[in-house]
């Protein structure tokens, strides 16, 4: 993926984000409609009651609701693909429908002194936290709507421009004055008061939640970028593995051939520098399989192939397959097993572990040496060792080796053998089958690497 | 009249083509080859082997497609195919043998062990 898909992917992340928003706006949409429907009905239960039979008023206000909650309701009916804006408008001019109301209430209830002006701070609380933390402001827009309807209709009754219900005021024009101002001072500014608080929290909630929604997408996008670099690289390594090996096996084919015999008579000398190329090849081939795997394994994303295996019959074909070393090397193979070992695991994964340890042992062994490879049970697991007589390790190298690309360098070599991987990828594989590897060793006198692994015949099933 | 068993090889580098054939030549087998996927399904229909090594990479058609069209003719499903490639991954290996192939054999191989898979795989027919 270029640059532009990037963005696109951006693009498409935003997207469905927004669509989330509009849906929980919706929804909350819903709830309003379906609370102002409930409103209305128990005020007609009311009305039913004759509580407020002496005031047609309020048959008129709940009217109101319920003509301007249809409306509502069949808005977000039939518009079935709002858009962000557009829903979020749509709300806003509800809930100042709402106000209206409200104010109508305080009305009939005996405007200056009615309790109900709290209800204003109710529906500031609603619209901060409810449906606008996405859009915080609108706790402004409704202490505003909030305080002029309040203001105004105190203004209208002052001025008998309509009649007033539900008190009796003995006061005279100007002691009423004075009490319209004070409730007036005071009503306004505890509604922009507490809209302020609520805007202060709702923008604080908006901000953390943006700030999550942005760092998600970019993690997904991120997410994207790397399955998309993990796939070049299975490419690559599929293709190079591909790429290496053909001329490799044709090396090895066209020696193999004349090794034996097949385009005629091959004398001793000529024999042993072909074997010995011959097994140079095979060393490649097993480099290169070490490196090809060693991602997957150091990530334990390998799958482990599981099946029933005798770890002694394994241990018998990398002796076998290092046979010329070993002769050329006159390094003397002895055997420690007792009795075959069958066990769960994946045996071409094992084999690679014997043929890691095993090359390692014949590489650091002199002359006339002895390796010794054993494989038995011990309680409840099954213990393997390959051991050598060789240059050996001092203490502090001992869990160095086991990390990538760390090799030892032997005291009288130019440089450190090896690409520094087998260990790595012993270690690799013995854990992910729920293993130990571990070696133990003295300078000069040999090495001895160790592990361990689960007694286990069937999956799942372990033996006591 | 020739009693020699007849083996089809398909693969398109030439040196392997020419190594194979030496080493079965000289194990008394009479050979056969193609150097790319429908030269190898046109000569296994004409030639009828009575074995088939296939490698998988191979221009026109490759290797695993000419297997299972081989494996889905009565004719010739019954010729036993030997997949032998430089594709060494689980996927490779299981599409294999989804395709119908008796054996997979990875390069580089041990010549040992094809000609050990060509007599087991003619024994059991």
């Amino acid at each position: 993926m270029n640059k532009d898909l990037y963005a696109q992917k951006f693009a498409e992340l935003k997207k469905e984000e927004d669509q989330l928003l509009i849906n929980d706006i919706k929804e909350k949409s819903y709830w309003g409609i379906w609370i102002r429907y409930l409103i209305v009905v128990l005020g007609f239960l009311m009305f039913g009651f004759s509580f407020l039979r002496d005031m047609p008023l309020s048959l008129w206000l709940l009217l109101f609701v319920l003509f301007y909650n249809i409306m509502a309701h069949l808005l977000l009916w039939f518009k079935q693909k709002p858009g962000l804006r557009q829903i979020t408008m749509t709300s806003v001019v509800f809930l100042a429908f709402d106000t209206l109301a409200i104010t109508f209430l305080i009305y009939i209830t005996g405007w200056v002194e009615s309790p109900y002006w709290f209800l204003y701070l109710v529906l500031i609380v609603v619209s901060g936290f409810g449906m606008f933390s996405y859009y915080s402001l609108s706790v402004f827009i409704i202490a505003l709507f909030s305080a002029v309807f309040y203001l105004v209709l105190l203004a209208l009754a002052f001025l008998q421009i309509i009649p007033i219900y539900g008190a009796s005021f003995n006061l005279s024009p100007r002691e009423l004055l004075l009490v319209i101002n004070n409730k007036a001072v005071f009503t306004t500014v505890s509604i922009f008061l507490f809209a302020a608080t609520i805007y202060y929290f709702a923008k604080l909630l908006s901000q953390h939640r943006q700030e999550l929604s942005q760092k998600n997408m970019e993690l997904l996008v991120t997410l994207e970028k790397m399955k998309d670099v993990d796939r070049l690289k299975d490419d690559f390594v599929s293709t190079s593995s591909h790429e290496l090996r053909t001329p490799l096996s044709i090396i090895r084919e066209n020696i193999s051939l004349i090794i034996d015999g097949v385009l005629g008579k091959v004398n001793e000398t000529q024999q042993k520098l072909l074997v010995s190329s011959q097994s140079n090849v095979d060393r490649l081939a097993r480099i290169l399989d070490n490196l090809l795997d060693i991602s997957r394994i150091e990530s334990r994303l390998l799958t482990l192939n599981m099946q029933e295996t005798n770890l002694v019959e394994l241990v018998d074909k990398v002796v076998a397959m290092f046979k010329g070393r070993t002769v050329e090397k006159e390094i003397a193979v002895k055997l420690d097993c007792p009795e075959p070992i069958v066990i769960w695991c994946d045996p071409e994964q094992m084999l690679r572990v014997y043929i890691n340890l095993i090359d390692n042992a014949i590489k650091y062994t002199e002359r006339g040496g002895e390796i010794i490879i054993g494989v038995g049970y011990s309680d409840d697991k099954v213990v393997s060792f390959v051991q050598d007589n060789g240059v050996g390790l001092g203490a502090e190298d001992l869990s160095k080796i086991f990390e990538r690309f760390v090799r030892i360098h032997p005291e009288d070599e130019a440089s450190p053998k090896g690409t520094g991987l087998g260990l790595s990828i012993c270690k690799g594989i013995i854990e992910m089958h729920g293993g130990n590897i571990w070696a133990e060793s003295q300078k000069g006198v040999g090495a001895k690497f160790i592990f361990v692994l689960p007694r286990r015949r069937k999956h799942g099933e372990r033996k006591s | 009249m020739s009693e020699k068993v007849k083996i089809l090889i398909v693969e398109d580098e030439a040196e392997m083509r020419e190594a194979i054939k030496l080493r079965l030549e000289a194990n008394q087998f009479e050979v056969i080859t193609a150097a790319d996927g429908s030269e190898g399904l046109s000569k296994a229909r004409t030639e009828k082997p009575n074995l088939i090594i296939l490698d998988i990479m191979l221009p026109k058609l490759d290797g695993f497609r000419l297997c299972r069209m081989l494996k889905f003719d009565e004719n010739y499903k019954n010729i036993p195919v030997i997949i032998l490639t430089a594709k060494t991954q689980k996927t490779d290996i299981n599409r294999g043998k989804e395709m119908g192939a008796e054996a997979y054999i990875t390069k580089p191989f041990k010549s040992e062990e094809l000609l050990a898979e060509i007599n087991e795989l003619l024994a059991k027919k």
